[in-house]
């Protein structure tokens, strides 16, 4: 790491990668550009974090939600990840860099505010109208993340998600909340 | 979630300093990214980054996608390896598009 303070960005595998997506869930054909041009424009470094779901579930996995994710056998392979990805965070901090995280916030794994939720949904996967709603709170991977820090002793990045999942997504909204987050 | 998912199935492993100057290339291309680490971390955490990253790319390859490398050298070698250890042959390699010919036009 060189010795010249940086501005970061920690981001959701998908916005540089599309496909590693839920079928049915890209926006783009390849990066979510919205996100990556401003990171660009504001001269953020960026440090693309790895896909849980994609190397857990597959590239066919169904869709989910937080309550079917949320195994013990889950969180370890999350933790595992979280273990790389804080292992570079806790450098940048070393180097007194200015670090923010970017998630997204229709995912069970990479929710930073919201994650969505279905308790009933078990079984034959045949849900006509997904049904799930968006609760408050962290996706597996992002809790294990934050864990991890704590144990490292390095503070919790700047944060927020994506948000074009949702019903009512709003790009100047969005793009206000980014704009805040890489004050 | 939506049945018209406009996803690429092309995906370009790019070594870290790379990455900005093929950004624009690479979405004009309809190419996802997946992120080489960086010079400077230390051993273990580099083999963490490709273990990962070697994962990613079996799953895709396992489901036809295409994957493609640029490469700076940096990693070549452990990357190969950590593909290696999941059955993955080396990736071939990106092919940079050449410039427009508009920007040949001499000024005259």
């Amino acid at each position: 790491m060189s010795a010249e303070p940086k501005r970061v960005a920690f981001i959701a595998h998908c916005l540089l990668n599309q496909n590693a997506k839920v079928e049915g869930g890209a926006k783009r054909p390849g990066m979510w550009e919205p996100v990556i041009d401003l990171l660009r424009e504001r001269g953020y470094v960026i440090r693309q974090m790895p896909c849980p779901e994609l190397a857990f579930g597959g590239a066919r996995r169904f869709w989910g939600v937080r309550e079917q994710f949320d195994t013990p056998l889950y969180r370890r392979h999350c933790r595992r990840l979280a273990k790389l990805v804080a292992a570079v965070i806790g450098q940048h901090a070393g180097a007194g860099d200015d670090v923010v995280l970017i998630g997204v916030d229709s995912s069970p794994t990479m929710g930073v505010d919201f994650t969505p939720s279905a308790p009933h949904w078990s079984g034959k996967p045949d849900i006509v109208e997904d049904d799930s709603t968006l609760v408050r709170g962290d996706g597996i991977f992002i809790e294990e993340l934050k864990a991890e820090l704590a144990e490292r002793g390095l503070p919790e990045p700047r944060s927020t998600g994506i948000r074009h999942w949702f019903a009512d997504y709003d790009p100047a909204e969005e793009l206000a909340r980014l704009e805040a987050l890489l004050r | 979630m939506s049945d018209l998912d406009p996803r690429s199935r092309r995906i370009a492993v790019v070594a870290d300093s790379l990455l900005e100057p093929l950004l624009d290339e690479l979405d004009r291309e309809g190419f996802g990214v997946i992120q080489l680490p960086p010079a400077g971390l230390d051993p273990e955490t580099v083999a963490a980054w490709l273990e990962q990253t070697a994962e990613h790319v079996a799953e895709f390859r396992r489901n036809a996608y295409e994957v493609v490398l640029a490469d700076d050298g940096l990693y070549t070698g452990e990357l190969e390896q950590a593909l290696a250890a999941l059955g993955v042959p080396p990736l071939p390699q990106y092919a940079i598009q050449p410039p427009s010919t508009s920007r040949l036009t001499p000024d005259t």
